[in-house]
């Protein structure tokens, strides 16, 4: 058996589900409610001080959210969603600094808001983007969006 | 004591990708820095979802010119994992090969620039014609200097032939020289040393907080290396040094990258030496089954992850690529502090940015409201100059 360090009887108890694609990568599945706690306990207790990246993955009726956290060779992602009406999340910025620029991508690309984040300035899109279109949701195909653009 | 907003960039007509920082200066010293990017903001992410599996090979190819063949192991990796499929063992080794001689090239490339910033155009010239060898290198492998178009899901779409292996070890014997020379100019050069000895620093402690990668994380000590702690390709068959520095300047990121062009060396050589027989390439179906994967390659510049989601149709539902510049980003904000106006092209050329120089910048006095506008250009002879003086 290969050794998980990650392994944790508490996250076993909260996380909805956890899947061992391979010996380093790890996917965990949280409620939203319990994702800040989660979050708090893999960074200050389980060393996941460093995070490679955020995803944001549209699902339907909500928007999945997907923390890629590292720990030497494990990547461990912790997913947590969140409906798609009302797309918030609390921020990890005082937790892991490091995140602040995925957030804001997130944020841009989503919709999604990180509750607590300081700078939720444009990062990637134009000066004068239209306040409701978020390219990465499913519903904005590239046709919609480029008709959008001519048209406003 | 009144402080001053500059704008700095966003474009410049000769560099790849445009960035505009806003940088709060107090006399010659950056107070802080602020940043805006998506000048170049193509939305490849989304039209990886209208493509299917092959087309976007190519589309995940063409993120970086530098580090297509980075991106597109990640990608491919990344659909193997999914599909459960394990490429040749040759296929493996010519991916890795590949790999480092893109390294080389762009560490080569890398080198030349940051002795242009600093206006040692000598060595720029010579480390550009230099490169040339590498890129020669690449092209009798691949047929192509840049975006080589070889690889593809479930291994290579061509092989190396035995009649390239002599002319690339020749070439290998040659970088492996002008490297040797060029280190050494490195650490004795009196304009290199004047330049970028203690400029930039980067302490390790916020190397780890702002989420570093690559050489810019190693030259501040922290001992992180993808193809050693995460090995893919055949990096677990290779030895090879991970070189760390613990200047956390500039000049520590010059020295890390020209000997890291050394172990590339050696690497390209064992794996040359070894290199099993046997095929190139597995046939995959075109559909993908529904799951997902992470994956992670040591791209010349850092870590590069991609996450994979499929839906178990030929096209993916979700495609997200991280490239290592962005985690470079933030801790390049906090190298500025407390630093000079005529160090910042040092400093942002010190973490290899995809994104490069900036086109211009202007001074907004804040007590009287007058502006003055500066080129990139005139930034760069502006440093020089700041420098000859002293």
């Amino acid at each position: 058996m290969m050794k998980l360090k990650w392994r944790d009887k508490w996250l076993e108890r909260k996380a909805i589900e956890i899947t061992v694609q391979q010996s380093r990568r790890v996917f965990v599945t949280v409620s939203q409610d319990d994702f800040r706690k989660t979050m708090e306990r893999l960074v200050k207790i389980k060393g996941f001080t460093q995070i490679a990246t955020i995803t944001g993955v549209d699902i339907g009726k909500e928007i999945e959210v997907i923390y890629h956290l590292k720990h030497k060779e494990l990547v461990l992602s912790l997913r947590t969603r969140t409906s798609k009406k009302e797309p918030v999340i609390p921020t990890i910025v005082d937790l892991i600094p490091g995140s602040a620029l995925y957030e804001r991508e997130v944020h841009d690309l989503f919709g999604v808001t990180f509750i607590g984040n300081p700078d939720l300035s444009p990062l990637l899109l134009p000066e004068g983007w239209p306040d409701d279109v978020y390219p990465l949701r499913k519903k904005w195909t590239s046709e919609i969006i480029k008709h959008k653009l001519e048209g406003s | 004591m009144s402080t001053f907003r500059i704008p700095f960039g966003p474009q410049h007509p000769a560099l790849k990708e445009p960035i505009n920082f806003t940088f709060k200066v107090d006399g010659e010293r950056v107070v802080s820095v602020k940043l805006r990017l998506g000048y170049v903001h193509r939305g490849i992410e989304k039209l990886a979802e209208d493509r299917t599996y092959t087309q976007n090979i190519h589309l995940v190819e063409r993120v970086c010119g530098l580090c297509s063949q980075a991106h597109v192991i990640c990608f491919s990796q990344a659909v193997e994992e999914i599909l459960g499929v394990e490429i040749p063992a040759r296929a493996r080794y010519l991916r890795t090969i590949i790999a480092e001689m893109e390294r080389i090239q762009n560490h080569y490339m890398w080198l030349g620039f940051t002795a242009h910033e600093m206006g040692f155009e000598t060595l720029f010239m010579y480390t550009w014609r230099d490169r040339e060898i590498a890129l020669n290198m690449v092209e009798t492998i691949t047929g192509k200097r840049v975006n080589y178009g070889i690889n593809t899901i479930g291994g290579l779409r061509r092989d190396l032939t035995a009649i390239a292996v002599n002319p690339v070890k020749r070439g290998l014997d040659q970088l492996e020289d002008r490297m040797k020379y060029y280190k050494k100019l490195c650490m004795t050069e009196p304009t290199i040393l004047k330049r970028t000895v203690g400029v930039g620093i980067l302490r390790p402690k916020d190397a780890l907080r702002f989420g570093a990668v690559g050489p810019t994380l190693r030259a501040s000590g922290i001992k992180r290396d993808i193809r050693f702690d995460d090995p893919y390709a055949a990096y677990e068959e290779a030895s090879f040094n991970i070189i760390t520095y613990d200047g956390c300047d500039v000049a520590s990121r010059l020295l890390a990258r020209c000997e890291e062009v050394f172990e590339s060396i050696e690497i390209i050589r064992q794996m040359l030496d070894n290199l099993p027989k046997g095929k190139v390439r597995v046939r995959v179906p075109s559909q993908v089954p529904q799951g997902e994967a992470v994956s992670r390659v040591e791209a010349p510049r850092g870590e590069n992850l991609h996450y994979l989601r499929a839906d178990g149709t030929d096209k993916l539902a979700r495609l997200k690529m991280r490239a290592p510049t962005l985690a470079n980003l933030l801790p390049l904000c906090k190298m500025f502090e407390n630093m000079n106006i005529a160090d910042i092209p040092m400093i942002i050329a010190g973490i290899d940015p995809c994104i490069a120089c900036a086109e211009r910048m202007t001074f907004i006095d804040t007590e009287n409201r007058s502006t003055n506008s500066w080129t990139g250009d005139e930034l760069r002879k502006y440093s020089i100059g700041w420098y000859e003086e002293r």
